[in-house]
């Protein structure tokens, strides 16, 4: 079952969701707006290959806004800190965002349960589109679980700003 | 609801989900990691016409991986026979490969009750990425229903083992009584 707003709000006040700053206004009927950080990382490579540690650049988010380019991948950070031990968070843009032409996540919407980080976002516009730090960009929906619960502990938690791919570790 | 990891390992303990093979390491805390089988096809066709059947280039993938290309579709496979009869799967990448900006799947990742196959895979890369045989790319979760199901998926795609092509050819040449009977 996916929580209701409602219930998403009276669980960050019982510590049973982290979302952190957390503000009542970005509350929809059945998930919440989460902003853009001010950070996002693209990869200097041309041909990327799982099997390397591809080297990245960070670029900061002007305030007069970032121009992203449909030819090139960027990996954004959600302002928030967001997670949960007992619900599982996927997330997704909001409608607004999906009108301009602008993918969130690449085909990874289901977020670990345990993970409580700034998550990163994949970021891929269909066509040439601005993007502002502080943006809401995005929507978290939670899903109440069945089974016995053990928590993330994978390579990315801890994540604060955008983290690039550690898939080189599996090889 | 969705299934924790360790209730995906109980559920395909009794048979009640199908992942052939199975391997536990490959176990999340709410999905299970696939991989990718070595053989690609990409769609040649420029346009794309739905009522006819797309022409195919097969592609191996080496040892030493494959170029996938912007502006290129791919279709791929899982190596794992994936499904279950009690539970609907969500087939969709892991953040690690969404991180080099592979797509898995083009909107349609929802599977149904009862498929259990190899599933085909809608590859698409945002910068020209290299694709490895076998390697991890891809997560399914498990998830409670409500209601009977009416029946199991006995659909066009049933029976395929390996990627296969959009058969929506098929339905565009029956007129709109004949899909709704």
């Amino acid at each position: 079952m996916i929580l209701s707003g409602m219930k998403i709000q009276e669980k960050v006040f019982s510590k049973e969701i982290t979302i952190d700053p957390f503000f009542p206004s970005q509350i929809n009927p059945n998930s919440y707006n989460f902003r853009l950080g001010k950070t996002l990382k693209v990869y200097d490579d041309e041909i990327l290959d799982p099997k390397k540690d591809n080297k990245t650049r960070l670029i900061e988010i002007p305030s007069e806004g970032y121009l992203l380019e449909p030819t090139k991948l960027y990996l954004g950070h959600t302002e928030e800190i967001m997670g949960s031990n007992l619900y599982v968070p996927i997330i997704r843009g909001r409608s607004s965002i999906g009108r301009i032409g602008l993918f969130i996540h690449i085909t990874a919407d289901l977020i670990d349960i345990g993970s409580i980080n700034q998550w990163t976002l994949q970021m891929h516009c269909v066509q040439p589109l601005r993007v502002y730090s502080g943006m809401l960009i995005g929507q978290v929906t939670f899903w109440t679980v069945e089974g016995e619960i053990k928590l993330y502990n994978g390579k990315y938690q801890g994540s604060r700003g955008p983290m690039s791919s550690q898939i080189h570790q599996d090889f | 609801m969705i299934l924790t990891g360790e209730e995906i390992k109980k559920q395909v303990a009794l048979n009640r989900i199908h992942i052939l093979p199975f391997i536990k390491n490959n176990i999340n805390p709410n999905s299970y990691n696939y991989c990718l089988a070595p053989e690609l096809l990409e769609i040649i066709d420029n346009p794309i016409d739905p009522k006819s059947e797309q022409q195919f280039r097969k592609i191996q993938i080496p040892e030493e991986g494959y170029v996938l290309q912007p502006g290129h579709l791919y279709l791929g496979s899982t190596m794992e026979e994936i499904g279950s009869d009690f539970y609907v799967t969500s087939l969709i990448g892991r953040s690690s490969v969404g991180r080099l900006g592979i797509f898995v799947q083009i909107t349609a990742d929802l599977g149904h009750l009862g498929a259990k196959h190899r599933w085909t895979l809608e590859l698409k890369v945002v910068q020209p990425v290299i694709c490895y045989p076998g390697m991890k790319i891809g997560q399914v979760s498990f998830w409670s229903v409500k209601g009977e199901a009416k029946q199991l998926y006995q659909g066009k795609y049933a029976e395929y083992s390996s990627a296969h092509r959009s058969e929506i050819h098929r339905e565009l040449s029956l007129t709109t009584n004949e899909i709704t009977q």
